[in-house]
């Protein structure tokens, strides 16, 4: 089945493409507007779609009534913020099946598939096309591995800054090359992210960190970090620099002394402002499509400062890590 | 160790195509490798045992140190981009003649070196020519 995330915002389509099901075998596809969204509907990839309302170009309610003009049956769920009446009332009218509120949890979306008999729990294993197997057992290691692991690199946050840091739970998950991507693109197009990411590599466990951050947070963490001056463009460099290195850093040694391998890490490379993201991505598309991430999301009490910390193995990797970790098992 | 192996090993510190320099807690530089000998016209032996900050005065100070501390008190690495700083030391390119940079990109890394006991009384700092690397990105993308 194919299922179609259709919304302006790259946060919010990665949310829901993280509140699906992990194991509903369905393939995913996105898009950024209305008119992509009834494009990709058009071409097949839209047997369920998740609607936005608000979006530029085409809004929610403009496909509903475009989807009921040509007579395309397609299962449509409007997914808003705007959670109003009239709004429900209308998009019900113009053929949409369900309606639920954002940001939606995977229990509502649980809830709303198992009420539209879309999914069946527990029936297939996570298996996905990308050959990237994940037991739940191997999984459960992992999370234990990076809880760890994330503590360490807390640790060390919190000691840097001098705050305290809200201890996340790791999001161990198998992510599809396409969602990346979007993260990585609003990094660069919107100007509200940044990022850095850095290559590791030891016993034949290969991977990249990436270091996804806020830029709404750069004025808190200036202010953490001692820095008096105005924040410029170069001041935001050095603490993202400052974050990353700390963040992967502890975070590697951490999962390294679990794993007994120790990693070597690469220069970072700090994405976006050299060189264009499409470009990084496009070039390694036909290697891998998707693959074993782990995602930490830290944020400081009482402060403003949200950084996503993400590490994605490679396919290879994953059949050593196995092996690391079957006596934990 | 053997000292026969000890010779070959620290033959090849010396030849490395990589810039070292290890400090100890004062900024006095205790390794200074070929490579920091040939690019900055300083001979390891007279800069043995002297402060780095006072030997290199245009260094950003407050600046360094914060990364320096930082290294040692979280035991963790610290990366410097070519993109936050062009370079830490200023050294001419590597090929004077057909490079178009004037000065060599540096991407930095400053490594902790914990003692027998675990404490960090040295530093490394690796320094690395991405002037290639640098060049090439700045080109391809006007600024």
């Amino acid at each position: 089945m194919n299922v179609l995330i259709c919304d302006d915002s790259a946060f919010a389509r990665k949310q829901m493409a993280r509140a699906l099901p992990n194991d509903w075998p369905v393939t995913l596809h996105f898009a950024e507007h209305g008119q992509q969204g009834l494009e990709q509907i058009l071409s097949g990839h839209g047997d369920l779609v998740f609607l936005d309302l608000t979006m530029p170009i085409m809004d929610g309610y403009q496909v509903l009534q475009a989807l009921k003009e040509q007579e395309v049956r397609t299962k449509v769920v409007v997914v808003s913020g705007d959670i109003q009446p009239e709004a429900r009332r209308q998009v019900l009218e113009l053929g949409a099946l369900d309606f639920i509120k954002k940001p939606c949890s995977s229990e509502d979306i649980l809830a709303l598939l198992l009420r539209l008999d879309l999914y069946q729990p527990g029936q297939t294993e996570l298996t996905t096309q990308g050959g990237v197997n994940l037991t739940v057992e191997a999984r459960d290691v992992y999370q234990e591995l990076a809880n760890v692991a994330m503590g360490q690199a807390a640790d060390l946050l919190a000691r840097m800054l001098g705050g305290f840091v809200i201890l996340p739970i790791p999001n161990v998950n198998v992510l599809e090359v396409s969602e990346l991507h979007m993260a990585l693109n609003s990094a660069a197009s919107s100007g509200t992210l940044s990022a850095v990411c850095q290559g590791f590599i030891g016993a034949g466990i290969a991977g990249e960190a990436l270091v996804l951050f806020h830029d709404s947070s750069f004025a808190d963490l200036a202010k953490l970090m001692g820095h008096t001056d105005q924040v410029t463009k170069s001041v935001e460099l050095e603490l993202l620099m400052d974050m990353s290195n700390v963040l992967i850093g502890a975070f590697l040694r951490g999962f390294a002394n679990q794993l007994d391998t120790p990693f070597s890490q690469g220069h970072p490379v700090v994405l976006g402002q050299h060189r264009p993201i499409e470009e990084l991505i496009q070039a390694n598309r036909h290697r891998w499509r998707r693959t074993l991430a782990i995602e930490i999301n830290y944020q400081i009490r009482d402060h403003q400062v949200q950084c996503d910390l993400l590490l994605l193995f490679t396919e290879d990797s994953i059949q050593f890590m196995n092996n690391k970790i079957l006596h934990l098992m | 160790m053997e000292i026969r192996e000890f010779h070959w090993l620290m033959n090849i510190i010396q030849n490395l195509e990589v810039g070292l320099v290890v400090l100890d807690t004062d900024n006095r530089i205790q390794v200074w490798n070929g490579f920091m000998e040939s690019h900055s016209s300083r001979l390891s032996y007279e800069v043995k045992d002297k402060d780095l900050f006072e030997l290199y005065p245009e260094l950003d100070r407050v600046w360094l140190e914060r990364k320096l501390n930082m290294v040692k008190t979280l035991n963790n690495k610290a990366f410097i981009s070519w993109e936050q700083r062009p370079f830490l030391f200023h050294f001419s390119n590597y090929r004077p003649i057909t490079g178009t940079a004037t000065h060599m990109y540096q991407n930095i890394t400053i490594m902790p070196l914990p003692d027998f006991t675990g404490e960090i009384q040295h530093l490394a700092i690796l320094i690395y020519d991405v002037t290639d690397q640098a060049v090439a990105r700045l080109t391809a993308t006007p600024a």
